[in-house]
């Protein structure tokens, strides 16, 4: 007895935006970058649970990409992360600002 | 055509000074008299080539003319414009010859003690200089056709500009060069659009043959024959004649320094002494006048040129004359007398009397060569001293000068039986029997030009007195500079020729005497010539036609005598020099002139015609260019840097959406995705 | 191949120089651009082309074909080939360089190895301008003029570099813009009767009567449209009044031989342009504007000669003149007469010469003095007798003294235009033209007798003397190429006479 695909969706969506919450409200970069991961994560979700659906193994073929997608994405993140903590002693994302022009 | 070897050679008559220009130029620093050998040797073999030339022509060769170098071919049959070099030789190419060469050796010969003697730096360049003048003139005198004339007549600008300036260092050198180039460029100008418009209209520019612009243009007016000439702006044929004529003539007034543009000529009394006898004698001045005897079959189709021609040249006789009679210099009288001077050859060459014309152009340049060469020498012995009020008393100290001087000055009066009496008398009365017989233009040309008999007695007479009578005003009139042979030999050989030179052509004693004595008329009429030879339109009798005819100037000629004109001006000459004997005769002149008052003032400033012609170039020219700069970079250049501007300020106003903050961005992306979703939804119907 | 020969034998000393050591760099630069100048004097002398490349009217010389890249329904090509236009602009392309880079050695004292370079990309890129022919081709290679130009001006320049090197960018890169979208408004109006983009085939396809309607605009519109835009864009690169103002500027802050370049070849480039698409493609189009066009010619002529009256700096003089020069060349094309034609495209070589020449006695007088102002210095013929010499020389060059190559290219434009059919009043507006030859003679005259004559002055702590020998040997080798082609204008004028010909044929 399968679950129905629309619990997974519903769950990709609660992911995804408490993703999208996290990014829009926090000024921690850690959490920003834990919000992206989330939202990543949520089409991943998406990605399995259609893929199980239709029983086409591609979709967690591409979630497996995106999973390598994401660690390094995060390397690079928290790299500029640490950069950005080195010059203005903080990793609060609206510090940066004179970083602009 | 007959094969004669010396017309094989006539290239090298203009050849032998461009070489001499070049040895001088690059090797004269190692020559013994640094140059100058080279360039005598070269005018003097130039020389004996040109009297062998007219010997031969005297002889009763043909003229002679030759292609000798396209300058412009282009692609076959193109254009349809001939642009070509060639050399034309007749009676008056080969005695111009004859004179350019002439004095420019004899120039040469004095520079060694003007120049040479004095100790001056950077003679290679004076004698490169001069012989590239020289190979200048002499080019331009025997081109076939008006484009080489301009090509040369140019060159010859360069060269009085870079003589003019010799004295670099000074101040006054470079700029009276910048004059005289200048204002001569601006003849010069309506030249080129003469000669431009000469190819527009005939396709040629050649002097001489049936092909010939000039013979083209008869034939346009006297058969209708107008088949293969273009006119423009509407005019007719006549019309468009007379004004390719008149910008011709520009180049000639700017070269020969007529009233307009006659103001240079005085500022050109900067160089040294014999490049001012070059100038006024044989190269450069007389281009000009030589320029309109040379397409003389032209202007004789043109009553209104040959009119304009006349008025100015009388109007310039006698203006200038004016001037002279107040100057202090003893180059500046001169300067002034050679521009009275041309004026006479202008009115000859208007009032229909060409021989006359080549008569007076041939006499002056032996009689002001000597002058100038005179006042040359004045100068050396004067240390460089030019006023004539520190002058005096010279005619014992300098003898040989003073003598020649004298024949020159009386040459330049016009006084019997000295060589400007024969010319001068013979330009008025050819005026006066062409005015008479229904040319009222030409009586007042004739008008100015008998005044101006008297005003040149005046002041020529007046320079030999204050120059050479009277007590010694300075120290150094007092103890003179010797010379040497070489500044008194050319000028013993133009005195003679100053005295005898009028005997070519003696047109009031012809009647007299009853023998036939005007041989200059005979030789310029080129016996020789067939009515079938090319040539045939270059004669006196051609013109002479083309004068009397209907579709030419329409002359005709009153019947009066030569004796009575001639005693007319002969006696106002003896009146200007009578007044000058007695009023600067006395042992210690005094400056008579002040008594002139106001105009006296009028005249030493030249009718402000200078300071008019630097208002135009300083007082109009210059602001508006200031203007125009001011305009650019203003305008022109702000709309430029106001768009750049325009995108800067843009570029600022729409970056301020970069805030810098992460969480902006973020919730710029999630709005642009919630709108897309909304937009798409609404058009695509989902809801 | 010759042209390839020609092409890569300076795109590879371009490289080369890039990588030497900056010591050698100058010498080394100059000795690798002897093989292009080499090769292009023996394409010169074994030239054998005859009629126009655009036109189906004889042979293009030294042509070579190779397919390159496919863009959408055209084929791009390696197309190149020389006629009697572009012949004698390849020289004086090659000549110039040469020339210039030795009358850098004494100016240009930093990063010596990448200026050189530069340079020899410059030239690689002009070879590439005046003998593709294909237009795409064509196109890179003209904006890849601009590229080195740019660092050029805004690295070795004077202290108001960075203002005129991009001044200089943008504007003839909008410029180009503007004729890019006249030309391919052309190229789709041709539609399918077009498989290349060779100017040839662009060329006859429109003279052909091939043009279809594109973008609304019915062919003759669509002409006048093409016609406007690529006029707008190659009148910047002449330049044209009133689209000049970029090249004072560049010219005062680019370094001499710089500017000899910028003078000397790369206004020609806007001129060829012009007479390649303007005059050759839209022949008929350029005949009913003729009028409005040699109203510009002439205001270029006069307004440029008046500026220049009005300026103190030499550099500035002569920059300003350049545009007037070049008015002269415009009003000799668009009078559609033989010598019309072929004096502004001999005026284009004889004053690629002259500005050339009258830049680098500027730049040698610089050297020695540095200052340019007329009025900080005078009585310079004292010191530097030989430089003031050819200052002199090339000064009346420049007024259009006979015998001098200016005199010829003017006066050939003079009788071409003043006879022209196509331009109503047409005496009228060369006489008007002509007094720039007045003018010009005013401010040269007035410079040089305030800066070369009178008594020696000048406020400097350098040393002035002679200039060195490989300043001045530079300078007699233009002068004397100045004299030779004005004493023999056919050296070059035959050539360019027979490829202008067949344009004046009307048609195809």
């Amino acid at each position: 007895m399968a679950v129905a695909v629309q619990y997974y969706l519903l769950l990709s969506a609660v992911v995804f935006c408490t993703g999208l919450f996290g990014i829009l409200v926090r000024r921690n970069a850690l959490m920003f970058l834990m919000s992206v991961e989330l939202m990543l994560n949520a089409g991943n979700i998406n990605l399995v649970a259609f893929s199980h659906y239709y029983g086409n193994l591609t979709g967690q073929v591409f979630s497996l990409f995106i999973i390598a997608l994401a660690a390094a994405e995060v390397a690079i993140g928290i790299g500029i992360i640490l950069v950005l903590y080195r010059n203005f002693d903080d990793i609060d994302v609206t510090e940066a600002t004179t970083m602009r022009w | 055509m007959a094969e004669h070897l010396v017309f094989e050679l006539a290239p090298a008559i203009a050849g032998l000074p461009f070489l001499a220009f070049l040895i001088a130029l690059f090797f004269g620093k190692y020559m013994p008299k640094k140059g100058a050998l080279a360039g005598i040797a070269a005018a003097a073999g130039s020389l004996v080539l040109a009297v062998w030339t007219a010997a031969t022509l005297f002889g009763g060769a043909e003229p002679y003319h030759t292609h000798i170098y396209d300058f412009v071919l282009g692609a076959e049959g193109v254009g349809g414009v001939d642009l070509s070099f060639g050399i034309l030789i007749d009676p008056l190419s080969a005695l111009m010859l004859v004179i350019v060469t002439l004095i420019s050796t004899l120039i040469q010969i004095h520079s060694l003690g003007y120049m040479n003697d004095d100790g001056q730096t950077g003679l290679p360049r004076y004698y490169a200089e001069l012989g590239l003048f020289t190979f200048s003139m002499l080019a331009f005198v025997y081109s076939d056709n008006l484009l080489m004339a301009f090509m040369f007549f140019e060159l010859v600008g360069l060269c009085s500009y870079l003589l003019i300036g010799f004295w670099f260092r000074d101040e006054g050198p470079p700029s009276g060069a910048k004059k005289a180039f200048l204002v001569t460029r601006f003849g010069d100008y309506f030249f080129l659009i003469g000669v431009v418009a000469v190819f527009a209209t005939f396709g040629t520019t050649a002097f001489v043959g049936e092909d010939s612009f000039v013979v083209m243009a008869e034939h346009a007016l006297a058969d209708g024959a107008t088949e293969h000439i273009t006119t423009y702006l509407g005019l007719d044929v006549q019309q468009w004649f007379t004004v390719i004529g008149l910008l011709v003539l520009g180049g000639v007034v700017g070269k020969s320094a007529q009233f307009p543009l006659h103001t240079w000529l005085p500022d050109a009394m900067e160089g040294p002494t014999p490049v001012s006898a070059l100038i006024h004698a044989a190269t450069m001045v007389a281009a000009g006048v030589y320029l309109v005897a040379r397409m003389y079959g032209f202007y004789a189709l043109s009553p209104t040129a040959l009119g304009v021609i006349a008025l100015i040249g009388g109007f310039t006789a006698l203006f200038a004359a004016t001037m002279a009679v107040v100057k202090q210099e003893i180059k500046q009288v001169l300067a002034y007398s050679t521009i009275s001077q041309y004026g006479y050859m202008m009115l000859a060459l208007g009032g229909g009397a060409y021989t006359a014309a080549v008569f007076h152009l041939t006499t002056h340049a032996v009689f002001k060569a000597l002058l100038f060469l005179g006042a040359g020498s004045v100068i050396i012995a004067m240390h460089h001293d030019e006023n004539m009020w520190n002058m005096g008393g010279l005619k014992d100290d300098m003898r040989v000068t003073y003598l020649t001087f004298l024949a020159g000055s009386l040459a330049l009066a016009g006084i019997f039986p000295f060589a400007g009496f024969w010319s001068k008398d013979e330009v008025l009365y050819e005026t006066l029997i062409h005015g008479l017989a229904g040319s009222p233009l030409l009586l007042v040309g004739y008008a100015f030009g008998l005044l101006s008999v008297f005003v040149t007695g005046f002041y020529t007479f007046r320079m030999v007195l204050l120059t050479f009578h009277g007590n010694p005003r300075s120290d150094a009139a007092r103890d003179p500079a010797s010379l040497r042979w070489n500044t008194k030999l050319p000028v013993a050989v133009l005195g003679i020729g100053a005295a005898t030179i009028g005997f070519i052509n003696m047109k009031p004693v012809e009647e007299l005497a009853g023998t036939h004595l005007t041989f200059l008329h005979d030789w310029l009429a080129i016996g020789t010539v067939g009515e079938e030879s090319e040539f045939a339109a270059l004669t006196t009798e051609h013109y002479h036609h083309i004068l009397f005819a209907d579709y030419g100037a329409g002359y005709s000629a009153a019947d009066l005598g030569p004796l009575i004109p001639a005693v007319v001006s002969l006696g106002l000459a003896l009146a200007g020099v009578g007044a000058a004997w007695v009023l600067y005769s006395d042992p210690d002149p005094v400056p008579q002139t002040k008594k002139l008052g106001s105009v006296r003032t009028l005249l030493m400033n030249n009718y402000y015609q200078d300071e008019f012609q630097v208002w135009l170039a300083r007082g109009v020219t210059v602001p508006v260019a200031k203007a125009a700069d001011t305009f650019d970079q203003s305008i022109i250049d702000g709309v430029v840097n106001g768009v750049g501007s325009v995108s800067l300020f843009s570029g600022e106003r729409f970056r301020r959406i970069q805030t810098g903050v992460v969480s902006n961005y973020a919730t710029l992306l999630t709005l642009g995705l919630t709108l897309l979703l909304v937009v798409f939804g609404l058009v695509g119907g989902w809801f | 191949m010759l042209i390839e020969a020609t092409f890569f034998a300076t795109l590879t000393a371009a490289m080369v120089v890039f990588m030497a050591p900056s010591r050698y760099a100058g010498k080394l630069a100059t000795l690798l651009s002897v093989v292009p100048l080499g090769t292009s004097l023996y394409m010169w002398f074994t030239f054998d082309g005859s009629g126009n490349a655009l036109l189906e009217s004889g042979d293009i010389a030294f042509e070579t074909t190779l397919s390159w890249l496919e863009l959408g329904p055209y084929q791009l090509q390696w197309h190149v080939g020389v006629d009697g236009v572009s012949m004698p602009l390849l020289v004086l392309t090659t000549i110039l360089t040469t020339l210039a880079l030795i009358s850098s050695w004494t100016p240009i004292d930093e990063r010596e190895s990448q200026f050189y370079g530069l340079m020899l990309l410059m030239e690689a890129s002009l070879i590439g301008v005046f003998t593709a022919l294909d237009f795409f081709l064509w196109f890179v290679f003209w904006e890849g003029v601009l590229i080195p130009m740019y660092f050029l001006i805004g690295v070795w320049g004077g202290p108001r570099r960075k203002y005129a090197s991009i001044k200089f960018l943008v504007y003839t890169n909008v410029a180009s813009l503007v004729m890019f979208i006249g030309l391919f408004g052309l190229v789709f109006g041709l539609g399918d009767s077009l498989t290349t983009l060779g100017l040839p085939e662009i060329a006859q396809g429109v003279r052909g009567g091939d043009l279809g309607s594109f973008a609304g605009l019915d062919p003759e519109a669509l002409k006048a449209a093409a016609f406007l835009a690529m006029f707008a864009g190659f009148a910047v690169k002449v330049p044209v009044v009133p689209f000049h103002t970029w090249l004072p500027d560049a010219h005062v802050e680019a370094p001499t031989p710089v500017s000899v370049i910028l003078a000397g070849v790369l206004l020609k480039m806007g001129t060829y342009a012009l007479l390649r698409f303007n005059f050759t493609m839209l022949a008929d189009v350029a005949r009913d504007y003729a009028e409005i066009i040699a109203i510009f010619g002439v205001l270029s002529v006069i307004y440029g000669a008046m500026l220049a009256l009005a300026q103190r700096d030499l550099k500035r003089i002569v920059a300003y003149s350049s545009i007037s020069s070049m008015g002269y060349v415009i009003l000799g094309l668009v009078a559609f007469t033989p010598h019309g034609f072929g004096g502004a495209t001999f005026q284009m070589i004889s004053h690629g010469l002259i500005s050339g020449l009258m830049f680098m006695v500027v730049g040698v007088i610089y050297n020695t003095t540095h200052t340019r102002m007329v009025g900080d210095m005078s009585g310079m013929a004292d010191k530097m007798p030989w430089t003031v010499g050819i200052f002199i020389a090339a000064a009346f060059g420049y007024m259009g003294l006979p015998l001098m190559s200016g005199f010829a290219g003017e006066v050939l434009v003079f009788i071409g235009a003043f006879h022209s059919t196509v331009i109503p009043g047409a005496p009228v507006y060369t006489a008007i033209a002509m007094f720039g030859i007045v003018i010009v003679a005013g401010y040269l005259l007035w410079a040089m007798q305030r800066t070369l004559f009178g008594p020696f002055k000048l406020e400097t702590d350098y040393e002035v003397g002679p200039a060195a020998f490989h300043d001045v040997a530079p300078l007699v080798v233009l002068l004397l190429l100045v004299i030779l082609l004005g004493v023999a204008p056919d050296i070059a004028y035959e050539m360019i006479q027979d490829a202008i010909n067949p344009l004046l044929g009307g048609g195809a």
